[in-house]
C-alpha cells in the first residue's frame, strides 16, 4: 500500500515535470539522502520498539560525526577506523542515555530532550574551541570521495553493471536495514525488545531483563544515529555542528509512515526505508515544481498528521469490527 | 524547597554578577535590559508548564509564537490594522493553534509530542510564508514605545508577564477547572473515575498553552524593533528548562508557577554572565542542558527516597 503510493507519486511527479527523472541531479541525490535518513529513521525505530522516543538522535549524530572528524583531523586515522571510533562514541552516548532512563525512571522523552540540550551546547562549544572561525573539521580521509560521489555503476559483474542511480551510500544503509531487520525478526534479542515495548510488566514477569533491554535499545539507537551523522558528514564533505540539526522530523516520518507503532511493540524496518523514500519524493517532487521551502514544510507536517490520523482511524475500525464479532 | 533554593541561587548569582561587574549591572540601562528580556522566558516557560502538567509536551511553542508575531506584524504593516486589533488577532490566532493541538491530541489519542511535532513543521512553513526573508518593522512607533514603558521602575512588559503568572497561579489553585486539569495530569484513571473529563482537561491545557504563547508574542513584538523569521527559533530550550528547573514534575500533576518564574530569572543570569565574561553562546545551552538533566535525576532520586522512607514507616506509598 505504502510502496504503491510511493511508486505512484514518483511516476506522477515525473510525468508532471520530466526534470524529476534526471538521474544525476535528482534521483541520485534523492536516493543518497534516503539512505542517510533511513538510517536515522532506524535509530528512532530502535527507541520506538520499546515504546520510548529518542529526541537526541540529531545531536547524537552530531557528536559521532564530531568524534570521527576529530579522529581524521588530529589522529590521521584511516576512514574505517575513524568510522568505528565515531560509531563507538554514538553507541556509548546511547547506552548512557538508556542507563540514565533506567536508573532515574524518568520518562525517556525528557531524558533524551535534556541530553539533546546538553549535547547541543557541547558540540558547538567543541567546534568553536578547536577549529575557531571555520567551525568544521575539514580533513578528508582517503576514500571519502569514493563514498560521496560514486555509484554502483562502477561495479560490473560478468559484463552487467550496477545502475547509475544507486549511490555507494546505499551500501551502509542496506547493511543497517538488513542487520536491524534480522535482529527484530529472527533473534531472541529482537523479540525481547518488542515484548518490552508492548507490555513492560508482562515482559518482566516472563523473565526478560527489561532494564538491560532498555539500555540495549538506546545503545542501538545511538549507534545508528552516529552512523547516519557520519554518512551525512561524508555526503557534505565536512564535519560541522549543523550535522543532525535537521534529523528530528525525518527520524519520525520514516518509521511512522512505515507502520512502526509509537506505543512500542511493533516495528517496520523495511517500511522505514519506504516511508523515508516517500517523504523525500514528496519533498523533491514539490521542489522540482519550483515550490518553496515553506510549502514543503507545510506538506510534510500534513503528511505526518494525516498518516497518524489514518493509523488511528484504522485502529478504531478494527476495534468496532472486533466488538461486532463478540 | 526547590523554589527557596532557586530564590537563594538567584539572589547570590545576581549579587555575584553585580560585584564582579563593578556595579555596571545596577546601572539603569543594563538593569532595564535584564528585566525586559526576562519577560518572554517567563511566559513561554508557563506555556510549556501547562502542557507538562498533564504529562505532555508542546514542541510547537516557538513556531506558534513565530506565526503569532508574524500575524500581528503583517496585519499592522500590510493591512494598516490598528495596534490593539492586530495584537488581539495574533493572540486569538495563537490560542486557536493551541486549541487545534488539543483537539488533534484528543481526537487521535496520540501523545502530544508527535502531534505538536507535526503542527510545528506546518507552522514553521506558515511563518516563512508570512515573513519570507524580510524584517517587518513598518508599524506605528507607539508599539515599541509601549514596550519601553515603565511602571514604578519596572518594565511594563515584565509587569504583564508577572501578572499573567499570578492569574495562572490563581487558576490552578482556586478554580475547579484548574484542579481538574491537574487531576488528569496526576492520575488520568483516578480522574476519570471521579468524574473528570480527561479529554476536556487535555484540550484546556493545550488551548491555555496557546493563549500563553499569544501573550509571549505580544511581549516579543512590543520589545523588539522588528519581526523576522527567526522569532521563536530559540524558544524551545528555555520553554522546557524554566519549568523543569522550577520543579514541575515531568510525570504531570503539578505546576510550579513561582518556580518557573524564578528559574527563568536564573537562566537569564547565566545568559548575562556569558555576555559579561564574553563566553561562547553555546556554553549557555551546555550549562542549562546539564542543569536540566541533573535536576530531573535529582528530583526522581528524592521522590524515590521519600517513597522508601514511607515504606519504612509502614505507610503505603502514594
Amino acid at each position: 500500500m505504502l510502496s504503491l503510493l510511493t511508486v505512484a507519486l514518483f511516476i506522477f511527479f515525473g510525468l508532471k515535470n520530466s526534470a524529476f527523472f534526471n538521474a544525476d541531479f535528482v534521483i541520485y541525490p534523492l536516493i543518497r539522502d534516503a539512505a542517510t535518513l533511513s538510517v536515522i529513521g532506524l535509530a528512532q525505530l530502535c527507541a520506538l520498539s520499546i515504546g520510548h522516543l529518542n529526541l537526541a538522535v540529531g545531536r547524537m549524530a552530531a557528536v559521532s560525526a564530531l568524534a570521527a572528524g576529530a579522529a581524521y583531523q588530529y589522529l590521521h586515522v584511516s576512514l574505517l577506523l575513524g568510522l568505528f571510533m565515531g560509531l563507538f562514541v554514538g553507541a556509548s552516548l546511547g547506552a548512557l542515555t538508556g542507563w540514565i532512563i533506567v536508573k532515574s525512571q524518568v520518562n525517556a522523552f525528557i531524558v533524551t530532550l535534556a541530553m539533546d540540550f546538553a549535547l547541543l551546547g557541547f558540540v558547538t562549544y567543541i567546534y568553536v574551541t578547536f577549529t575557531g572561525a571555520t567551525t568544521a573539521f575539514t580533513t578528508k580521509p582517503a576514500g571519502m570521495e569514493f563514498w560521496r560521489n560514486t555509484s554502483w555503476h562502477q561495479y560490473c559483474v560478468a559484463g552487467v553493471c550496477g545502475p547509475k542511480i544507486f549511490p555507494m551510500m546505499l551500501v551502509p544503509a542496506i547493511i543497517a536495514i538488513a542487520v536491524i531487520g534480522f535482529i527484530f525478526s529472527k533473534t531472541r534479542l529482537g523479540r525481547e525488545l518488542l515484548s518490552t515495548g508492548s507490555n513492560l510488566r508482562a515482559a518482566k514477569l516472563s523473565g526478560i531483563p527489561v532494564d538491560r533491554r532498555v539500555i540495549t535499545a538506546h545503545l542501538m539507537s545511538g549507534l545508528l544515529a552516529g552512523l547516519a551523522g557520519i554518512m551525512l558528514a561524508f555526503t557534505n564533505g565536512s564535519f560541522t555542528a549543523a550535522i543532525g540539526s535537521q534529523f528530528m522530523l525525518p527520524s519520525f516520518l520514516g518509521p511512522v509512515l512505515g507502520g512502526t507503532l509509537l506505543a512500542g511493540g511493533s516495528v517496520a524496518v523495511l517500511g522505514t526505508f519506504i516511508g523515508t523514500l516517500l517523504t523525500l519524493i514528496i519533498r523533491q517532487g514539490l521542489s522540482v515544481q519550483g515550490i518553496g521551502l515553506e510549502t514543503l514544510n507545510i506538506a510534510l507536517g500534513l503528511v505526518l498528521l494525516t498518516a497518524l490520523s489514518l493509523g488511528q482511524i484504522q485502529k478504531m475500525f478494527t476495534a468496532i469490527r472486533m466488538r461486532g464479532r463478540t | 524547597m526547590t523554589e527557596l533554593s532557586l530564590t537563594i541561587i538567584f539572589i547570590v548569582g545576581f549579587l555575584a554578577l553585580v560585584s564582579t561587574s563593578q556595579g555596571v549591572l545596577l546601572s539603569r540601562a543594563s538593569l532595564q535590559g535584564f528585566l525586559t528580556y526576562l519577560a518572554v522566558p517567563i511566559v513561554i516557560g508557563m506555556a510549556q508548564m501547562v502542557v507538562l502538567c498533564i504529562g505532555q509536551m508542546n514542541l510547537a511553542v516557538g513556531a506558534m509564537g513565530g506565526v503569532s508575531t508574524a500575524i500581528m506584524a503583517t496585519q499592522m504593516a500590510d493591512h494598516k490594522v490598528s495596534i490593539p486589533v492586530a495584537l488581539l488577532v495574533g493572540f486569538l490566532g495563537a490560542t486557536a493553534m493551541g486549541a487545534i493541538n488539543g483537539a488533534l491530541v484528543v481526537l487521535t489519542q496520540l501523545n502530544g509530542f508527535i502531534i505538536t511535532l507535526g503542527t510545528m513543521t506546518i507552522l514553521l512553513g506558515v511563518q516563512y510564508r508570512l515573513v519570507r526573508t524580510f524584517t517587518i518593522d513598518k508599524y506605528p512607533t507607539s508599539l515599541p514605545d509601549f514596550g519601553k514603558k515603565n511602571i514604578v521602575g519596572f518594565p511594563l512588559i515584565l509587569v504583564i508577564a508577572i501578572a499573567t503568572s499570578v492569574v495562572l497561579s490563581m487558576y490552578f489553585s482556586r478554580t475547579g477547572s484548574g484542579r481538574r486539569v491537574l487531576a488528569t495530569g496526576g492520575n488520568a484513571l483516578a480522574a476519570r473515575l471521579s468524574g473528570v473529563s480527561n479529554s476536556r482537561s487535555v484540550f484546556i491545557a493545550h488551548t491555555l498553552s496557546g493563549a500563553l504563547v499569544g501573550v509571549a508574542a505580544i511581549i516579543t513584538i512590543a520589545s523588539l524593533p522588528g519581526i523576522n523569521r527567526s522569532i521563536g527559533g530559540d524558544w524551545m530550550l528555555s520553554s522546557f528548562s524554566a519549568p523543569i528547573i522550577g520543579g514541575v514534575l515531568m510525570a504531570g500533576g503539578t505546576v510550579a508557577v513561582y518556580g518557573t518564574v524564578i528559574a527563568a530569572g536564573v537562566i537569564r543570569l547565566v545568559d548575562i554572565a556569558r555576555a559579561q565574561y564574553s563566553l561562547d553562546p553555546s556554553i549557555v545551552s551546555l550549562t542549562v542542558g546539564v542543569v536540566v538533566l541533573s535536576t530531573v535525576a535529582l528530583s526522581e532520586w528524592r521522590r524515590r527516597r521519600t517513597v522508601r522512607q514511607n515504606e519504612g514507616r509502614k505507610v503505603l506509598p502514594a
